[in-house]
């Protein structure tokens, strides 16, 4: 089967939709001639020009009011940002009428409105260009929140959050954008709320979201030498979160890590571990552990950035913890 | 938790006993089902099982042996290994202490703190050995006793493998309480097998009684199959008893002259397909006489919903679908509106899907009414079960020819194609005389088919 970067798959999701949808349009700095910062259009100016590839001024809530306003007349526009942390300049509009705008007309207005940027630590991006955010959107009611972590899932996922109806913000980690993966020539979708099982294992249960999710494989695959049996589960979606999936590896391993490169406090995997604490208390038989990044805004210098992303070798001590517990 | 011991009442009308003897002294451990004292009441000396385990504490001032006391008075406690009977807290406490001066609240990082809390010796405040709680789960299934066990989790907590591991090493005999051993050898039961089918329970008089009651069952597995039941099975079996236990149903036979339906069928075959359309089945030409009857007794198209009762306009006529899974109930939608032909399309669709198992949750629900035919597996009349939340459903048997009196007068019979129909309806939605009027109008429409026509 042929394989494809992470970037290439979701652009070719979104070349299909395109084609088949004359309302999809997109919308953001540098996403017409140019093709994206992160070539996430390239090649569709050519195809579709510029009232379907609308390059913007530098002014966010702007051009988020506007889609918003787009997507209530029923066409469906996808906002690329380029960098997710340019989403923070339009949360008055996103929390107050793009999430609630189908309630407020209940539900006679939908919000077919698709947000992505690139999320993540990586690079010496420094700061402003790191962010991952997606818990503060998981804590919103109306928003899908997707973090695909490979080529084959963004496709997919892309695909679904095309053809739905609510307002989805599609996370691109950019430590992945490159990675390749087989993606099959047909057609296929990936529902939102469904986990996927990694790698299978009996010992314990490690969640890993973004990046996490190949560093943790890593990290099992050591472990595995030694005889443990590690199970990884890779949310795919953090809202709808299909926490029955999780329940049934604690069930079975009886012990819970999440790994998540971003802040612990209210973070993804608080929610998980409360979920599973009051679910499936008597699975465990350790105190749920997580490993997150460090509480702090991300340094430029490139060693001191690769120091506040848990690596491999934290990942793998975090498992002989949870272990040994 | 101190448990009270006290008095018990034997029978019905025991009201007060005499302790005759302890038989644990106090300081014991007790385990379920170990024999604490003897009571004499009216009728015989009893001896009275443990309940919980723990250490059996007898007041030092009891003086209740040999006394006629009253049911339920006090005469001795159970309690944790550590824990003070309440006679010594009584004793011991003073004004200035609280019972729970240990527990305080511990203030939470706003950030995550590493984890190298300190060690705990794997003992709580409350003297208990710490224990995850899954492993006191293991401990439950496996009857394993986790105060004495020692745990190996970091800071000496039992975790489950520690629970597995003494589960083990300890027979099942030891899981036999003394008088449950007794009575399985007054009454002739295997108790050691008995234990073994049973991991993880203490093994107690009751369990020994009913293995007794019911030897071949409890005791045989050689014989029998045991299978996890099947999603289906389980839905069926919800649905089946919801029915059955809520609703008030009443079930009414009728005999009916469906010689000209059977002509009219025999005609339609004969006509064969139109449009590759299928040629209406049986149940499809019944689907649309129902359905057509259904318009005249709207009562019989309604379902309670909360505080009210909804009466439907549409027809969503069910149909029971018999699949190597299980019974299926597929849906057609708007039958009064539709005609014969759409039917049998509609209905030849949907019990293909449902045979292949291609089926979608939608076309399963929403029906108002069922129709459900025994008739090829030669039944004549049957009672069945309503499929909640509707109102009705008809149950109809096999076309059969006899030989019937069609003028009693002229003493004249002759051959027809007869037929059952058995409507079983919810009393609580509506009464058996409006519910018969339905059926006979049903019938009449099978026995003159050409009066729906006009209807």
């Amino acid at each position: 089967m042929r394989e494809l970067t992470f970037t290439a798959a979701a652009r070719e999701a979104l070349a299909e939709e395109m084609a088949r949808d004359p309302s999809i349009f997109v919308v953001g700095e540098g996403v017409g001639a140019r093709g994206g910062n992160f070539n996430t259009t390239t090649g569709l100016y050519e195809l579709y020009g510029p009232m379907r590839l609308r390059d913007t001024p530098i002014v966010e809530r702007g051009f988020i009011g506007m889609c918003t306003g787009a997507a209530m007349t029923g066409t469906r526009p996808v906002v690329d940002f380029m960098f997710v942390d340019f989403i923070l300049d339009a949360m008055g509009e996103l929390i107050n009428q793009v999430a609630k705008i189908q309630y407020m007309s209940s539900g006679r207005l939908k919000m077919p409105l698709v947000l992505r940027g690139s999320i993540g630590i990586s690079g010496a991006s420094a700061t402003h260009h790191s962010g991952s955010y997606f818990p503060m959107f998981v804590n919103i009611p109306g928003f899908r929140v997707v973090v695909p972590t490979n080529a084959y899932d963004a496709k997919g996922l892309f695909k679904t959050a095309l053809r739905g109806d609510d307002p989805v913000i599609f996370l691109e980690h950019k430590a992945l954008l490159n990675a390749k993966a087989q993606v099959p020539e047909e057609e296929y979708f990936i529902p939102f709320g469904q986990a996927a099982i990694v790698r299978e294992g009996t010992q314990a249960t490690a969640v890993a979201v973004g990046s996490m999710v190949r560093r943790t494989l890593e990290a099992c695959e050591a472990l595995a030498g030694e005889g443990i049996s590690i199970e990884v589960i890779d949310p795919r979606t953090l809202a709808p979160l299909d926490i029955a999936t999780i329940l049934q590896s604690v069930h079975k391993t009886g012990r819970l890590l999440i790994v998540d490169e971003t802040f612990a406090p209210c973070g993804i995997g608080a929610e998980i571990a409360a979920q599973v604490a009051a679910h499936g208390f008597d699975d465990l038989d350790a105190p749920i552990q997580r490993l997150n990044g460090v509480y702090t805004p991300t340094p430029y210098s490139p060693p001191l950035e690769a120091a506040v992303v848990p690596n491999t070798t934290q990942i793998v001590q975090a498992i002989r913890d949870l272990l040994a517990e | 938790m101190a448990v009270e011991i006290v008095m018990p009442r034997l029978g019905w009308t025991m009201e007060e006993g005499t302790l005759v003897e302890w038989i644990k002294q106090d300081g014991d451990t007790v385990e379920p089902g170990d024999i604490l004292f003897v009571v004499e009441s009216d009728k015989a000396l009893n001896e009275v099982e443990a309940f919980d385990a723990g250490i059996f504490r007898i007041p030092p001032d009891s003086d209740v042996v040999g006394k006629l006391l009253p049911v339920g008075a006090l005469l001795a406690y159970i309690v944790e290994p550590g824990e003070e009977p309440p006679f010594e807290k009584a004793a011991s406490a003073s004004p200035t202490t609280t019972p729970s001066a240990s527990a305080s609240v511990v203030p939470t990082p706003v950030i995550a703190a590493p984890s190298n809390a300190p060690a705990s010796n794997g003992e709580r405040s409350n003297g208990l050995p710490a224990i995850s709680p899954r492993a006191k789960r293991v401990a439950g299934e496996l009857g394993v006793d986790w105060m004495t066990l020692k745990g190996s989790g970091r800071t000496g907590r039992i975790v489950e493998r520690d629970v597995r591991a003494a589960a083990q090493t300890r027979p099942a005999a030891a899981r036999v309480s003394p008088v449950a051993r007794r009575a399985a050898d007054d009454l002739g039961v295997n108790v050691d097998a008995l234990a073994a089918q049973l991991p993880g329970q203490r093994i107690m008089r009751e369990a020994v009684e009913r293995a007794a009651a019911q030897p071949a069952p409890a005791l045989t597995t050689a014989d029998e199959t045991r299978t996890p039941i099947p999603r289906l099975r389980q839905v069926i079996a919800e649905r089946m008893a919801a029915s059955a236990h809520t609703t008030a149903a009443v079930t009414l036979t009728t005999e009916v002259d469906a010689t000209d339906l059977v002509r009219v069928r025999t005609s339609l075959k004969a006509a064969g397909e139109i449009d590759a359309r299928p040629v209406p089945t049986y149940n499809d030409l019944l689907a649309k006489l129902v359905a057509e009857t259904l318009a005249d007794h709207p009562q019989l198209n309604a379902r309670f919903d909360g505080d009210s009762i909804v009466t439907a306009r549409a027809v969503h006529m069910g149909l029971a679908v018999d699949t190597e899974r299980g019974l299926f109930v597929p849906v057609i939608r708007d039958v009064q509106a539709k005609t014969v032909r759409q039917i049998a399309v509609e209905s030849a669709a949907l019990i293909a899907q449902v045979r292949a198992g291609s089926v979608g949750p939608e076309a399963l629900s929403g029906g108002t009414f069922t129709i459900t035919n025994l008739g090829p597996y030669e039944i004549d009349a049957f009672t069945p079960i309503i499929n909640l939340p509707q109102c009705a459903i008809l149950g109809v048997g096999r076309i059969v020819a006899k030989q019937v009196v069609i003028d009693a007068e002229a003493e004249r019979v002759a051959i027809r194609h007869m037929m059952f129909l058995s409507l079983t309806f919810d009393h609580r939605l509506v009464d058996g005389a409006p519910a018969a009027r339905f059926l006979q109008q049903v019938k009449r429409f099978i026995e003159q088919p050409y009066l729906w026509l006009v209807n």
